[in-house]
């Protein structure tokens, strides 16, 4: 699954999921730009492990939610590496809020990030991908199921993924793959900030018997960007270890074996 | 103008900006609670800041900033830092 010699974008790449991403192409021989928010020892620190695996590492400072700001970063990436072979559009944000309680700016900012923002990286990293490319977005089970105070996130996610089906359609003429990936409750920071519930509780509604580790949505993002996953295009692959295909409670069989 | 009254009325401007309030209200003994600032207000006001400035402001160290105030004094080290580097 070697990615030598390809060079790769994951925005928010620095920490959570994306800094698993970020890894597990550098690890596959991948070249990485570590988009970042706002901690840029984060970034330099994810950077520095990228780069222990052989591999050269760049980090860029950008807000997603503003369109200059993502159209300096790729010129940056134009300027230093000339082109782009992988786009995991990954950074997200979000108001944590029920829909009544939502205003327009924290609509418009959750938008903006997480659905905005792959729209406007697709139009830019098309241009650097004139041999063809792969584009993976991280969308998330809220785009189908209903969590609480997830509103905002939840349809900003389903917006993403009906739009990596239209980039799909788009972009495979020109040899451009587009997929998603919908991960269920990943154990990372971010997580705390809409789940009151213990850990316990979303390990037992897992059948799988174990969270979803960022390193599982790694290795699944990996292999769309390889050419193995060549005629995978507009999907969005759940990793959630079966949780989403059973009823809430309890699951796990008595005397199942989970490892 | 001397760099002191150049933080605070660059803060000023940046956060009644942000939370739609006018800079008339401005007070360095007020929170941003006071101003109905939630956390995307916030978050704004940060990253706002950390590129006005061009510095980086740390979550950790921001807990223990009571009131606006304490606020711009905490920017005001972090651009005397910066300058010395």
């Amino acid at each position: 699954m070697s990615l030598k010699g390809k060079v790769a974008l994951v925005t928010g790449g620095s920490r959570g999921i994306g800094r698993a991403i970020t890894l597990k192409l550098a690890s596959e021989g991948a070249d990485v730009i570590i988009n970042y928010f706002r901690k840029t020892s984060s970034a330099e620190a994810t950077a520095q492990e990228a780069q222990a695996k052989g591999v050269r590492a760049h980090i860029i400072k950008a807000n997603l939610a503003e369109a200059e700001k993502i159209d300096s970063m790729f010129d940056e990436i134009a300027a230093k590496f000339g082109r782009l072979d992988i786009l995991v559009s990954n950074a997200a944000s979000g108001v944590a809020r029920a829909g009544l309680e939502l205003d327009t700016r924290g609509w418009q900012w959750t938008m903006d990030i997480n659905a905005r923002a792959f729209l406007l990286c697709a139009q830019r990293a098309a241009r650097l991908m004139p041999s063809g490319g792969k584009m993976v977005a991280i969308s998330s089970l809220g785009s189908r199921l209903v969590w609480p105070i997830y509103t905002a996130v939840g349809v900003s996610k389903a917006a993403l993924e009906m739009l990596v089906r239209y980039l799909a359609i788009e972009l495979a003429p020109k040899g451009i793959a587009v997929n998603g990936v919908a991960p269920g409750a990943v154990e990372t920071e971010a997580l705390k900030l809409y789940s009151q519930a213990a850990p316990g509780q979303a390990v037992k509604s897992t059948p799988v018997g174990r969270m979803v580790q960022p390193e599982d949505v790694a290795n699944v993002v990996t292999f769309l960007c390889t050419d193995a996953a060549d005629m995978v295009r507009g999907q969005i692959i759940v990793i959630d270890g079966g949780m989403s295909l059973t009823t809430s409670g309890p699951l796990v069989v008595e005397g199942g074996s989970h490892g | 103008m001397s760099v002191q009254t150049s933080v605070e009325e660059t803060v000023k401007k940046i956060a009644m900006r942000i939370l739609r309030k006018p800079e008339a209200t401005f007070s360095t003994a007020a929170s941003f609670k006071d101003y109905d600032a939630d956390s995307l207000d916030i978050v704004q006001i940060l990253v706002a800041v950390e590129d006005t400035f061009d510095i980086e402001l740390d979550d950790e160290e921001l807990k223990n900033i009571n009131n606006i105030g304490g606020f711009v004094g905490y920017i005001e080290r972090k651009v005397a830092e910066k300058a010395k580097r």
